[in-house]
């Protein structure tokens, strides 16, 4: 909770959007949504080191960490819940260590990866959509449940360059149990058939009806009368209205396809805006993003020529859990000796306690200043301080461990 | 502490010195008069019949931004091919070739400064994505660097035009992207295409209108041409011309010299933008042309973006053309965006080859622009890095320009319909150590105002370049006896075996704070952040920064 009554303006790390019209006043974050309340008024649970569950200094704490990793032969660095400068500090870390390094959101990040890998793409930025976009598809994701603020701040606007935003076209394709009321009244649904109770059917028969789509905008017939339960009829007047836009983007979200190769669902939607593109404008737009994971891509990108992949270390034998944004999450590894560098603010402390070593660090955008990259890659922002924790961050407790491995 | 780097022949085209045997001395990273004799010199190095030039300045390099960190992820199989790479490709490349097209920030650092390059800017800062690119950067150890903000297909600026806004409104806009990209100078990629392209307009010549805005190619040149030297900033405007790649092409890179009422332009990669029609392919070298005009109009300078052999990547703000580009893609994937209301990009990797037809051309138009245009003060030394070729066949290229025996070799390996397409054999220039130090040192450090750079004189940075010379002059250049970075000794026999960190150069000219007013409303209306999150704090650079103070020019 802020413990001042200054007004502050500040950037909200909680979802990729990172919306920096926040405004701080008190105890209020004006403008947050949900997400952006909670990151903005969670508290400081617990700000002491644990060593073994029991309260250490922090001296001790990175101590024992550092015993722990001289004696481990495979350690893995894993979470990476951080921003830039996190990141920044961890990268020589795991160079020290021949570590891997594993993000929170590894498996979404790589279906994004290996689809660009294989077949690039042609994406565009929140900018374009807000003044260009004049239909918006949302394949297999509501986008809400991930950027709440994504219709309010970018579709349903007053004013954009060359568009009318009233009479944008938003298309729902396939996906299941999506919230579609920020889409508005004349959003148009496509949902494919009903998933089978517990699997995820509805986002796996995407690759399918996005194949489908592409053929007929490229005039080629297809003998079905269904794709998944869509009516040919109605992908073929999707393709109509593709066709005729002046701006189409199409959207996902890589956390929502989460089904076996859901990489080729993303390579069919760079398929079909390449086919747009050979007659009008369109773009594809992967959005969600959270705890840092498209900074931590690209800081690793930079900092060692590629991105982020699957661990080399079959077996790691100990890990650092880097968390500084989402306190619900357990580490990854529980039978290794485990050290937590992470976020105070969790409701469970039970895993906090049996880790060996447990250092709470200033989150960015929080307890310290920072710097981010939005989930469109090429837009990074400042993240502000905004309340007084007296938590180390996370370089400044890296350095301290690196003193001791040296 | 006073250095002493004894009797080294020195290349100063700066101060007109050519191999002239003279001592220099070095104290808090500076070159100092000779001391009085009760001075005592702590350290001295025998350079004698070693050859000691500035530390070389690369004036365009992608070495930091989006396009390059993207091309880092589109291309894992760079990074494995790196450990087995057998190629020289062909027989064009020696082993001294290290065909590293995706460098990491360390890798870029190192590189440079063993090949004895203390400085390199990164010529397409996009302004929206100029914080990140000067996280990379700050991550680059050894070398200086600065950017060159993009500006010309934004669409705050392109309204100004349409809005027939004054040249003073236009110069306060610039002036204000320099401050708050802290950039150090001002590009403009495909003036207005890269816009245009944003509303499926598929071509842009340099008098054709954007159709949105109705205003040329030439407009956006001639306003921001002005503006960047009425605002007194040394660096003259950075253009990448329209059509680049296009046959033909070479008119519009003619007309292009002629569009800025004399106002000093840069033509970047300009081997690029030399393309006829002639022959059969209808592909043909403009060199002749393109560098009979370069010597003509002094106003002009140009880099060449030499091409040599093998798989790179390009990567360019230049969507509308690399869109076109993106069929020859090899591997065969590429990744183009629309950014922000402010530009675009695309990054199509690419095999050059020395039988095909094109390739092998381009490669002789680059040469024969090099060794065609008289004044090296006016002609730089470029691969356009790592569009053209990596920055690392700098010392191959050197080669080439310097060694006609070994160029002709070359040449009569290349494909033969591009044989007969090229005069290159009969040109008979070699450029002498003296030019190399002009178009590598003197003059890029003129050209972008690094006054304290790029030259031996005394208050110079100590910047310093040893090689020991030989007739293999990409041996030689490959591999510096010595390097020092602001006095300190950093490379010896081409290693580095220090790791320093080099400074951010930018430009801040004076301006009217007045811009904010219509700036602040376009952000809250138009752009999805901040206008103040949008501009970036010296503290943020993680770097030393230098401001290089213009005066604003009357006209």
């Amino acid at each position: 909770m802020p413990n001042n009554t200054n007004t502050l303006n500040a950037t909200c790390p909680a979802c990729g959007l990172l919306c920096d019209d926040i405004r701080i006043e008190g105890a209020t974050a004006h403008n947050a949504c949900a997400k952006g309340i909670a990151f903005f008024t969670q508290t400081i649970a617990n700000p002491q080191p644990l060593v073994s569950g029991k309260p250490a200094t922090l001296e001790e704490a990175v101590k024992r960490a550092a015993e722990i990793l001289k004696q481990s032969q495979r350690p893995v660095i894993a979470g990476l819940s951080t921003d830039i400068h996190g990141m920044r500090a961890l990268t020589p870390l795991a160079a020290k260590l021949k570590a891997d390094l594993q993000h929170i959101n590894q498996a979404s990040l790589q279906r994004n990866m290996q689809a660009m890998q294989s077949a690039g793409w042609f994406t565009t930025t929140l900018s374009e959509v807000k003044n260009r976009a004049d239909v918006i598809v949302c394949i297999g994701t509501d986008i809400v449940t991930h950027n709440p603020r994504f219709f309010e701040r970018f579709v349903w606007v007053k004013d954009a360059m060359f568009t009318d935003p009233s009479a944008r076209k938003i298309v729902y394709l396939g996906g299941e149990k999506l919230d579609k009321t920020p889409g508005r009244e004349g959003a148009w649904a496509l949902p494919s058939r009903p998933a089978l109770e517990g699997s995820s059917r509805g986002a796996a028969d995407l690759p399918n009806i996005l194949a489908a789509l592409n053929a007929l905008l490229l005039n080629k017939p297809l003998k079905a009368d269904t794709v998944a339960g869509i009516a040919m009829a109605d992908l073929q007047k999707l393709a109509e209205t593709l066709k005729q836009a002046k701006y189409a983007v199409l959207t996902w979200a890589a956390k929502d396809l989460d089904f076996p190769h859901a990489s080729l669902a993303v390579q069919q939607i760079t398929n079909i805006v390449g086919t747009l593109n050979q007659t009008t404008r369109a773009a594809g737009l992967p959005l969600g993003g959270s705890d840092g994971d498209y900074s931590i891509n690209n800081v690793h990108a930079w900092q060692t020529g590629k991105v982020l992949s699957d661990m080399q270390n079959a077996k790691p034998d100990a890990q650092i859990w880097v968390n500084s944004y989402n306190a619900d999450a357990p580490p990854s590894l529980s039978e290794v000796p485990t050290i937590v560098l992470g976020n105070t603010n969790t409701p469970n402390m039970s895993w906090f306690s049996h880790a060996d070593v447990f250092i709470p660090v200033a989150t960015p955008g929080l307890d310290c200043s920072g710097t981010m990259m939005r989930v469109d890659s090429s837009i990074s922002l400042p993240l502000k301080q905004v309340r007084e924790s007296g938590l180390p961050t996370l370089a400044e407790v890296v350095r301290k461990l690196e003193a001791l491995l040296a | 502490m006073i250095t002493l780097l004894k009797g080294g022949r020195l290349y100063d085209p700066a101060h007109g010195k050519e191999g002239v045997q003279q001592d220099i001395y070095i104290r808090d990273g500076r070159i100092i008069d000779k001391p009085n004799a009760a001075e005592k010199i702590d350290q001295t190095y025998d350079l004698a019949g070693k050859v000691v030039m500035a530390g070389a300045i690369d004036m365009h390099s992608h070495i930091g931004g989006g396009k390059v960190n993207i091309a880092r992820m589109l291309l894992p199989e760079f990074r494995n091919e790196l450990r087995t790479y057998t190629e020289p490709e062909a027989h064009i490349c020696t082993p001294h070739c290290k065909h590293h097209a995706t460098p990491t920030t360390t890798e870029i650092g190192f590189k440079y400064i063993e090949m004895g390059y203390t400085a390199a800017f990164e010529p397409a800062m996009m302004p929206i994505n100029a914080r990140q690119t000067h996280l990379e950067m700050a991550d680059v150890p050894l070398i200086d660097k600065g950017g060159y903000a993009m500006l010309g297909n934004d669409d705050y600026f392109l309204r100004m035009l349409t809005a027939k806004q004054d040249q003073k409104a236009i110069n306060d806009y610039v002036a204000w992207i320099l401050h708050a990209t802290q950039a150090i100078g001002i590009k403009v990629v495909n003036p207005g295409g890269i816009s245009a392209f944003k509303f499926n307009q598929r071509k842009l010549d340099l008098d054709e209108n954007n159709a949105h805005y109705q205003v040329s190619a030439r407009d956006i040149l001639k306003a921001l041409s002005r503006a960047v030297h009425e605002l007194g900033v040394a660096k003259p405007l950075h253009v990448h011309c329209n059509n680049l790649g296009v046959p033909g092409n070479f008119e519009t890179t003619l007309n292009t010299m002629g569009a800025s009422d004399g106002m000093p332009m840069h033509l970047t990669h300009i081997q690029f933008h030399s393309y006829g029609t002639e022959g059969d392919k209808k592909f043909s070298s403009a060199a002749a042309q393109i560098a009979e005009a370069l010597n003509k109009h002094k106003h002009i300078t140009a880099d060449v973006g030499q091409i040599l052999f093998g798989q790179t990547v390009t990567a360019s703000g230049d969507t509308m053309q690399q869109y076109l580009n993106s069929k020859l893609a090899h591997p065969k994937k590429s990744v183009l965006m629309d950014i922000e209301c402010d530009a675009g990009c695309g990054v199509v990797p690419f095999k050059y080859k020395d039988q095909n037809y094109v390739n092998a051309l381009q490669w002789a138009i680059g040469l024969e622009i090099f060794l065609s245009v008289e004044d090296p003060w006016r002609i730089f030394l470029t691969t356009d890095h790592p569009n053209g070729a990596p920055f690392t066949c700098y010392p191959h290229l050197i080669r080439l320009l310097m060694d006609k025996t070994f160029r002709n070799e070359m040449f009569d390996k290349l494909n033969l319909d591009a044989q007969a397409m090229s005069n290159l054999k009969s040109l008979e220039r070699e450029y002498t150590l003296y030019e190399i130090a002009t178009m590598t040192r003197a003059g890029a450090a003129k050209l972008i105002g690094l006054n304290d750079r790029g030259h031996l004189g005394v208050g110079a940075a100590a910047d310093i370049t040893v090689y020991t010379d030989q007739p293999d002059r990409e041996a030689m250049f490959s591999k510096p006896d010595f390097v020092f970075k602001d006095g300190e000794l950093v490379v010896k026999d081409g290693k580095v075996i220090k790791v320093t960190w080099g400074a951010t150069h930018t430009a801040k000219p004076a301006f009217d704070s007045g811009v904010e007013h219509g700036l602040r409303d376009y952000f809250e209306k138009y752009q999805t952040i901040q206008l103040d999150n949008f501009k970036i704090s010296e503290e943020e650079l993680n770097n030393q920064v230098v401001v290089h103070q213009g005066k604003a020019r009357a006209d």
